[in-house]
């Protein structure tokens, strides 16, 4: 794969940005800001970009500017969106009595990559994390009282990931939640805790969906 | 269990280095500074995936390095264990066993129990209660993974209320229905934690009275008693009434961070009455009950490291010490000290298998 590339013939020179052309080196830049993308990557993109039809270019800067301009957080489950209400929230198919409730929009993406559930979300956009400066204002906590407080919605399902921080937030949620009518579940999970060397397994999250168990305190 | 083989790559003095040890007994040898103690802390590393000495791993790389790497060779209940370590500091630690990457490293702590004397250890004795905490938690960490991982939550816990109670002040307001979410969170890890904690000194405090008994040269009683306000009264009570003092104070004043041992000899507060010789051998007989009581828990015979604890002692009393070593029947134990003649008359006299390695500059000969 690496052979079809032309790989910088002395590597400190690249390195050193010496390049003849501002616009050049601006747009290197640009590109090494993004993150997993270094100096190398941007300047083969860059090379890439000035190698191809000027056409090219502007399809991609429109579809980026289109993208960025138009995206916004869906009114009701704050998922990501090109309408004021997003796809899923639209699709009167639907579940509409059950709610999963998750940190962000990535995992929003790994339970629809499933295609297990077919009920409602809402995007928290974090957990409650005093020592990030994060409490239940700074979360879409408020928003789900309001939907918990309608009569269709029956089951709230907390996704939230295994650590002390998702722990505190579901236990958080649940007390909120107790003077309405639903029932809150939590996904089939391991016991874990937070701090060292954990990372999110988004596809066991999706899966783990199906069977989830009802929310009990203490647990 | 036992230590086979141990390789230092980059780590404090050494560049790279393999050891093989003898079973039963092995002594480092050589002038103060020359990496002794270094070997000791690799082996406490890789059973504990950190420093013996509370130091980061960038301060336990060598200078000039930009990783370290420890390889050990364990048997443990006749099954081999290929223990590794691979740090890159403020980046990234790995610990493997026989080649599978732990994803946290508290599943490891327990499997290689060991035990760690050294001259500072007197600070258990001198110092805040922090340090007898420490010791209560490495002990019953070791024993009981369910123990870590609830003081891992009350911690991180106990972080995140005192944050809370910071962003209040900073804020000018004060949401108790909040505070109340992490009360109620502490309350679980800290019942188990005060369960255990008491269970404990239960069984610890007469093995430390027998092990003290045949250290000490005078008889002194000792004893050592474990205080806690959560032994007697509600945590959540506790909690609650100490409020308006957190948030005065901007942090949490009440829990199982505030718990102390007491350690008395005749009666007396240890700190204040015992002398230099006593203190040493009543730290002395508390590190050699804590291998006691985790043999007796787990089973299986720690890992006994003495850092230097002949330190400034009559060749009578390093004798006995041996003897009481090898009498007592310890697994597999590592001992530095400057004095190689001194060790190998002994051990030579007292008939048990060891093995002698010299150390200078970082390279060991053995
Ligand atoms: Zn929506």
């Amino acid at each position: 794969m690496t052979a079809n590339v032309p790989r910088p013939p002395f590597f400190p020179y690249f390195c050193g940005m010496n390049f003849s052309s501002k616009l050049i080196e601006n747009a290197v830049e640009s590109f090494a800001a993004l993150p997993g993308i270094g100096r190398r990557t941007a300047l083969r993109l860059v090379l890439h970009l000035v190698n191809q039809d000027a056409d090219k270019t502007k399809d991609l800067t429109e579809s980026l500017q289109k993208m960025r301009s138009g995206i916004r957080a869906c009114e009701v489950c704050h998922n990501l969106s090109d309408e004021r209400v997003c796809s899923v929230c639209a699709d009167m198919r639907r579940d509409r009595g059950t709610i999963c409730v998750v940190e962000n929009i990535r995992d929003v993406m790994a339970i629809e990559e499933t295609q297990q559930y077919r009920g409602l979300y809402h995007v928290l956009g974090g957990v409650i994390n005093p020592i990030e400066g994060i409490g239940p204002d700074k979360l879409n906590a408020q928003t789900l009282m309001q939907r918990a407080a309608k009569d269709e919605v029956k089951e709230i399902i907390m996704a939230i990931s295994p650590t002390i921080e998702g722990d505190t937030t579901i236990f958080y949620l649940t007390k909120n939640l107790k003077d309405f009518d639903v029932r809150v579940s939590t996904i089939a999970r391991g016991v874990s805790f937070g701090g060292e060397l954990e990372y999110a397994d988004e596809l066991t999250l999706g899966r783990s969906i199906v069977a989830r168990v009802p929310y009990r305190a203490g647990e | 269990m036992h230590l086979k083989t141990l390789t230092l790559t980059n780590f404090k003095n050494y560049d790279l280095q393999t050891l093989a040890f003898s079973e039963r007994l092995n002594c480092l040898t050589g002038r103060n500074g020359m990496g002794k103690t270094n070997v000791l802390d690799a082996i406490y590393y890789l059973c504990m995936c950190k420093s013996h000495f509370g130091i980061n791993d960038r301060l336990v790389m060598q200078r000039g390095a930009d990783f370290f790497r420890l390889e050990g060779d364990f048997v443990r209940e006749e099954k081999k264990e290929k223990i590794v370590a691979k740090v890159i500091p403020r980046k990234r630690k790995e610990i493997e066993r026989n080649g599978v990457v732990y994803k946290r490293l508290i599943d490891h702590i327990g499997l290689l129990p060991v035990v760690m004397a050294a001259p500072d250890d007197t600070v258990i004795a001198r110092e805040g209660s922090e340090e007898r905490r420490r010791f209560l938690d490495n002990t019953l960490s070791q024993s009981d993974p369910i123990y870590l991982r609830h003081l891992v939550a009350y911690n991180r816990l106990l972080s995140q209320r005192n944050a809370l109670l910071k962003q209040f002040h900073a804020e000018r307001r004060f949401d108790e229905n909040l505070l109340q979410i992490f009360d109620e969170q502490m309350q679980e890890p800290a019942a188990f934690i005060v369960k255990a904690r008491q269970q404990f000194l239960e069984n610890f405090e007469p093995i430390l009275k027998e092990n003290y008994a045949a250290i000490s040269e005078d008889q002194e009683g000792i004893a050592c008693v474990y205080n806690s306000k959560l032994l007697t009264e509600n945590f959540a009570d506790l909690l609650h009434d100490a409020r308006e003092k957190d948030r005065v104070l901007q942090r949490t004043t009440i829990g199982i961070h505030k718990d102390d041992l007491a350690f008395k000899i005749d009666a007396h507060a240890l700190k204040v009455f015992a002398s230099q010789g006593q203190l040493k051998s009543f730290i002395l007989a508390l590190k050699l009950a804590q291998y006691e009581f985790l043999r007796q828990h787990k089973g299986i015979a720690p890992l006994l490291l003495l850092d230097d604890i002949f330190d400034k002692l009559d060749r009578g009393r390093v004798r006995s010490l041996i003897n009481l070593i090898l009498e007592k029947n310890y697994g597999q134990t590592f001992i530095t000290d400057t004095d190689e003649n001194r060790l190998q008359d002994i051990l030579s006299a007292a008939g048990s298998d060891f093995k002698i390695f010299s150390v200078d500059e970082g390279t060991v000969d053995g």
